[in-house]
């Protein structure tokens, strides 16, 4: 099953890419694809006939609960069948639908993109998995209805289905999560079997509600049915696919799917019936007075999936199977209208139902397949949308026994069937008889042969199941049904011919009421005319959008006015709030027993000198050269201070990182204006000093409390287990690329996507440089001075020299890939420096992408390599050489990972530093060189 | 003897390196200020790093060559360091003790 999806999402791209030999070709591998995809369906149903339910499961993450896993039993067999099949019809129409500037090759890989999703709802066992295919579905629907770029309705449309949709799949993934912690587990096959205890659990009601928010928006009940009708912006083999057997039908296979799960409460009831009451007549009165063809079709569609929801909320089984039924008799129909409301379109260039009129002596075969389709929308007799509304019928009836109140029940549904007919009437007597076309842009005439073949198959099918219900349509109803109950299908008859009885009677009213009703239409089209502009949800929808966005505009300009002063001190007043909260929750005291190691001298002197050097860059703030090199004496203290505590690797790290980061600092100063900013105001200076020094405080406290408390830690493991288990003896190293590799793996990302981020920033951005300094004097014309130039040069090697030598020892001894390179980042930011970037850059090539790219995969790849040993991620093994003259040394494949920590972080580096040093060359007036960095 | 010619070369880098600091606090003008930092410390380090390399020589029984290489980098930055500080002083005009040498290296405003 997984190929058979695969299969699917596969043939999007190619799809896409054949439509480069042309347009047909295009068409053709899509519906290989699908062809390909029906015969791996067929090769898996004889098991699923024979009453087996398959199962095939991958574990992913077991213990949270996820894994990739599929179910394939009768009702995802016939939804499947239904999506390949009526999606096999689409390819073949929209190949003639579409006109020759859209671009095929783009509409297949949609189209079979949201094909693979449905089939993975359909198909999922796991409920986590069938939400990710449920919104996959949403994102490609949204690709679908937005074909038509250029488009602003298309646009909108798509942007509200999606909207509207999504925040449906969000409700659900709470319902999901929900279902899970009471069942405790989210297979499917759990699921279905433990419904008592979901309905006897507290967390029963909003599990419910958050599901049904989800399927009621992608199913379009109302008061969420608004964003079907402005979907039909999309182009209309859309429209059939979408609005007849998948997009609307995955809310629907919900209920389904779920029916054995949450049904049988009044909350279900009231709930699922509710909406679906509620939708079925709304959409079938809208419907009759919508003038776009497709509209009215829209609002049908709408009606029909609250005609199936209302049956799976009345709840009983037989109920359940008749909803599967007018499943398939739904798809099938409302495709075939689509179909030929599109063949209409597409022939006459309007949809508009006041215009298109007469058109049975036009094209007298495409109204013959219409009519039949309307009349099987409308049900009537001899075709399959009468044996289901019958049998809905019945069950109207039969649930309104239960109920106080209860003729209401079938008085409504009633209600729905009259509009129902009459809007089938409109679709009918309008778009085919009722006079001569007004004013069309086409002169109609019939499509293509090829373009109706789908058409007529479809309508066809309406036939057979209308007439011969037993022999088509039984088998796979009983299969689909016993699938979606979980327990055996109760008898049903799929007789033309049941007696009197009410619900034939039920019938006989729609279709005469509906008929009546279509005759007496005009003064019910004043009406609506007259109240249509009060009744319009999208004015609502983009009022509740637009509240939304300008409530986030709002919070996001109240908190970030653009000032980074702000911002910071935003940000350091809460963590001093959480921090002082902590303080003052916990009872301890806040000096430990631990004692007090006696005071040296030298360590007195540094903290003194750390402590004065940081005051000063505060005082000095204002002399931006001067602070800076205060900040450099703070970090030169801070590694003299880890040279002291014995962390010779820490020391090395701050001496590169302090070098790397006051050439950035002094490449960005270049940059500020050189106006003196005014003072502060004095509130603020207030409010700086109290946050500094509650802040400092706060931590000096925390430093005092974690230090005069003995403490376990996990060095000892780490000290122990260093040598025997990672083979190097600098724990720190052994740390870094062994022990906690994932996490080295994960920040060397970071810091990849970060200097991605720095260069996306640079690029395009231009500032104007200082040509003068503070006091007016030019720039000195000599750009980089011969003596250091060749100087310069010079070290070079010998700092790569360093550079290896640091990295290569850094597996036993103080070193590493990421001090390494550090060290070769800091040798060619010096060629850049002293020799300008333009000879740096004919020698050294100034893209950095691949590098760091490079670093990604090595590390990437030496973790994948361990899998082709049968170990987890990232093991990483050792071994010892003998080499003759250097003696016995050790290799470990961990030095492979820091090799690629080496190349991320000189590209990250270099990346950043070039950039900001071309924007220098580029503001300078002289065009080559890297700018006089003082 | 050799903990006596140790001794003596940490004591006179010593005494070099802190002579240059001293220089560099009390010279009167930029230019001569200079002179400290580079030429003092330059040979309070060199004898200080020959110190380190004859004893961890002698302490591991091979030649230590660390030493080496920080005196290569030394020698060859303090001189590009020193000659960028009075280039950037000349260009800037700051003042001297004695008059500058010509208009060569200052750029007319």
């Amino acid at each position: 099953m997984l190929l058979l999806i695969l299969t699917v999402f596969v043939g999007a791209p190619l799809a896409a890419w054949v439509a480069r030999f042309g347009r047909i070709q295009s068409a053709w591998a899509a519906g290989l694809v699908t062809i390909v995809a029906v015969l791996q369906l067929i090769t898996l149903m004889p098991a699923v006939f024979e009453g087996e339910t398959l199962i095939h499961q991958w574990d992913w993450m077991p213990r949270a609960g996820l894994n990739l896993s599929f179910r394939l039993d009768g009702l995802g067999l016939l939804f499947a069948l239904l999506i390949l099949g009526i999606g096999l019809l689409v390819i073949l129409y929209a190949r003639y639908y579409l006109a020759a500037r859209d671009c095929m090759g783009r509409f297949y890989a949609y189209l079979l993109l949201f094909m693979g999703a449905m089939l993975g709802i359909v198909l999922s066992e796991n409920i986590i998995q069938l939400l990710v295919f449920w919104e996959l579905t949403s994102l490609t629907s949204f690709l679908l209805i937005s074909y038509w770029q250029e488009r602003a309705d298309a646009r909108q449309g798509a942007r509200m289905a999606l909207a509207v949709t999504g925040a449906g799949g969000l409700a659900m993934l709470g319902g999901f999560v929900l279902l899970g912690h009471i069942v405790g587990s989210y297979e499917l096959s759990v699921i279905l079997q433990s419904g008592d205890v979901i309905r006897a659990h507290p967390l029963y009601l909003p599990t419910l509600v958050l599901i049904l928010l989800g399927a009621f928006t992608k199913s379009a009940q109302f008061p969420f049915h608004f964003w079907l009708p402005n979907a039909m912006s999309a182009p209309t083999p859309v429209s059939a696919y979408l609005h007849s057997a998948t997009m609307v039908k995955a809310g629907v296979f919900l209920l389904a799917r779920l029916f054995p799960a949450l049904s049988g409460t009044p909350e279900w009831s009231a709930l699922v019936g509710g909406a679906g009451l509620a939708t079925l007549l709304v959409g079938a009165v809208f419907a009759l007075f919508k003038h776009d063809l497709k509209g009215l079709l829209a609002y049908s569609t709408i009606s029909h999936l609250g005609l199936i929801t209302l049956l799976f909320g009345i709840g009983t089984p037989l109920a359940a199977v008749a909803g599967v039924f007018h499943i398939i008799n739904h798809a099938i129909f409302k495709a075939s209208l689509f179909m030929a409301a599109g063949i209409i379109d597409h022939e006459t260039g309007s949809r508009d139902m006041r215009r298109i009129n007469g058109l049975w002596k036009y094209m007298p075969h495409t109204a013959m397949l219409a009519m039949v389709a309307a009349a099987a929308m409308a049900g009537v007799p001899l075709l399959n949308g009468f044996l289901s509304k019958e049998m809905f019928f019945a069950e109207a009836v039969s649930a309104s026994t239960h109920l106080r109140l209860g003729w209401l029940l079938p008085a409504t549904v009633t209600v729905a069937g009259v509009f129902a007919v009459a809007y089938s009437f409109r679709f009918i007597h309008d778009v085919f008889f009722n006079g001569e076309p007004v004013d069309l842009p086409k002169s109609p005439h019939e499509p293509p042969r090829w373009m109706k073949v789908p058409v007529e198959m479809l309508v066809a099918l309406c036939l057979l199941v209308g007439i011969l219900p037993a022999l088509t349509v039984e088998p796979l109803l009983t299969l689909a049904s016993s699938g979606m109950l979980n327990q055996p299908v109760p008898d049903f008859d799929l007789a033309l011919w049941h007696g009197f009885n009410i619900a034939l009677a039920m019938s006989v009213v729609a279709l005469v009421g509906g008929g009546l009703l279509y005759v007496a239409r005009q003064p019910l089209f004043e009406l609506h005319d007259r109240f249509e502009h009060r009744l319009q949800a999208k004015p609502l929808f983009d009022r509740t959008i637009g509240g939304v966005l300008g409530a986030a505009g709002a919070i996001t300009r109240a908190l970030d006015t653009g000032s980074l002063q702000r911002l910071v001190a935003l940000f350091v007043a809460f963590a001093a709030v959480l921090g002082i909260s902590g303080f003052v929750a916990s009872d301890s005291p806040l000096t430990g027993p631990r004692d007090l190691l006696p005071v040296d001298g030298i360590s007195l002197l540094a903290a003194g000198g750390l402590a004065a050097a940081a005051l000063a860059t505060v005082i000095m703030h204002r002399q931006r050269l001067v602070s800076l090199i205060l900040i450099g004496v703070v970090g030169l203290v801070v590694s003299l201070v880890f040279v002291k505590f014995s962390a010779p690797d820490l020391a090395l790290t701050q001496l590169s990182v302090e070098v790397v980061t006051i050439v950035l600092l002094l490449l960005a100063l270049y940059f500020l204006p050189r106006r003196q900013q005014p003072d502060s105001h004095p509130g603020h200076r207030a409010r700086d000093v109290v946050l500094s020094v509650v802040a400092g405080g706060g931590v000096a406290a925390l430093a005092w409390a974690v230090l005069t408390r003995p403490y376990d830690t996990i060095a000892d493991f780490f000290l122990a287990n260093s040598v025997p288990g990672g083979g190097g003896t600098n724990v720190v190293n052994v740390i870094l690329v062994d022990f906690r590799g994932y996490d080295t793996l994960g920040e060397i990302t970071v810091l990849a996507l970060a200097a991605l981020g720095i260069f996306a920033m640079l690029e395009g951005l231009h500032l104007k440089g200082p040509t003068r300094d503070d006091e007016g004097r030019p720039w000195s014309p000599d750009m980089h001075p011969p003596v250091m130039a060749s100087l310069t040069r010079l070290l070079l090697p010998l700092a790569l020299l360093v550079s290896a030598f640091i990295f290569l020892r850094g597996h036993n001894q103080p070193g590493g890939g990421f001090i390494a390179g550090l060290v070769t980042a800091v040798a060619l930011i010096m060629q850049y420096l002293a020799n300008g970037v333009a000879w740096t850059q004919s020698r050294l090539p100034a893209n950095m992408h691949p590098v760091l790219a490079m670093g990604l995969l090595v590390a990437t790849l030496t973790g994948l390599a361990s899998w082709l040993f049968g170990h987890p991620f990232l093991t990483s093994t050792y071994t010892y050489l003998y080499w003759p003259l250097v003696g016995k040394f050790e290799v470990a494949s961990a030095m492979v990972f820091d090799l690629g920590v080496y190349l991320v972080v000189v590209g990250a580096t270099l990346l950043i530093l070039i950039h900001l040093g071309l924007m220098h060359s580029a503001s300078h007036q002289a065009p080559a060189d890297t700018g006089d960095y003082r | 003897m050799l903990e006596y010619l140790l001794a003596f070369l940490i004591v006179a880098g010593g005494v070099f390196t802190f002579i240059g600091s001293l220089g560099l606090a009390r010279l009167r003008d930029f230019y001569t200020r200079l002179h400290g930092p580079t030429k003092a410390t330059t040979l309070g380090v060199g004898c200080i790093l020959i110190a380190s390399a004859a004893y961890f020589s002698r302490l591991q029984g091979e030649p230590s060559l660390h030493e080496v290489l920080v005196t290569l980098f030394l020698f060859i930055t303090a001189p590009v360091s020193a000659h960028l500080l009075a280039k950037a002083a000349l260009h800037l005009e700051l003042p001297s003790l004695t008059p500058r040498p010509g208009e060569r290296d200052a750029p007319q405003e």
